[in-house]
């Protein structure tokens, strides 16, 4: 397991696979983003985005089941703080298969917690073409050796 | 209909509540974030958090239904977002306040204004 102490800044981590599917994404989005460019085909393709998307607050939760499939597991976290500079760049659709690729940008001690610290964490959610759909700085809490 | 220019800045708008149970904490989290603290509830009691505590994507999501259920009462033309600045999770007993200081002279003439944030503790839920 990975602590605060272990990870370096400038690791790199790739980890994950996750398959859209049509179903789950008018799943999510009758859920919790029932704007017509996610929920139905034909309205979506007469949108600007010329046909079924996923919600970006869908991709954000493929993005933390892939975190906590293959991250979590092997390194001491415990949550996050929240993060900065969320950017969906482009659209994910049905079919698409999506990965994450994670770079260690900064580390924080704790000046209250000694036995904690933050790590900043750059994260790309990239699709099968290798095209980066959405990224954001992770603030994310490690305990420390 | 909405549109771009008939917003102004400064402009709140309320976005209304809704309720959250325990089955749909469950649900999202063992489907999208299953870490303890948000699948099991006996785990979750031993945990930092001391109990059950939704994934914060789960909040985040709440929040864009309550917008799009807003922007669709106000009939706004919004089309999708292109990310957001920031994101933090507001679990201590602590909340931000952003305020401009103006320190004036005596003839009421303000000589500097500061715009910064403070921290300040929340009423604790006994003296609610």
């Amino acid at each position: 397991v990975k602590y605060f102490d272990d990870v370096q800044v400038g690791d790199v981590m790739r980890f994950g696979r996750y398959e859209v599917t049509r179903e789950e994404i008018v799943e999510y989005a009758r859920q919790f983003d029932p704007q017509p460019f996610h929920l139905d085909e034909e309205a979506a393709k007469a949108s600007m985005f010329g046909g079924l998307i996923a919600s970006g607050w869908h991709t954000g939760a493929m993005f933390i089941r892939m975190v906590v499939e293959h991250m979590t597991p092997v390194h001491a976290t415990s949550g996050a703080m929240g993060f900065d500079d969320l950017k969906w760049l482009r659209p994910v659709r049905a079919g698409d298969v999506l990965s994450v690729e994670s770079e260690i940008r900064e580390k924080i001690e704790s000046r209250s917690r000694p036995d904690r610290g933050t790590v900043k964490i750059e994260s790309r959610i990239v699709n099968q073409r290798g095209e980066v759909v959405m990224s954001l700085v992770s603030l994310v809490i490690y305990l420390r050796r | 209909v909405k549109y771009w220019e008939d917003f102004t800045v400064g402009e709140v708008i309320e976005l209304g509540s809704c309720a959250i149970t325990e089955t749909e904490i469950l649900a999202f989290a063992r489907k999208y974030d299953p870490q303890p603290f948000h699948t099991d509830p006996e785990a979750a009691r031993r945990s930092i958090f001391g109990g059950l505590i939704a994934s914060g994507w789960h909040t985040c999501a709440l929040l864009m239904r309550l917008s799009v259920e807003t922007s669709r009462r106000e009939d706004a033309a919004a089309t999708g977002s292109p990310g957001l600045d920031s994101c933090r999770s507001r679990s201590k007993p602590i909340g931000f306040i952003r305020r401009r200081n103006d320190l004036a002279n005596q003839h009421g003439e303000v000589v500097v204004s500061v715009v910064g944030i403070t921290m300040y503790q929340r009423r604790p839920a006994a003296a609610a």
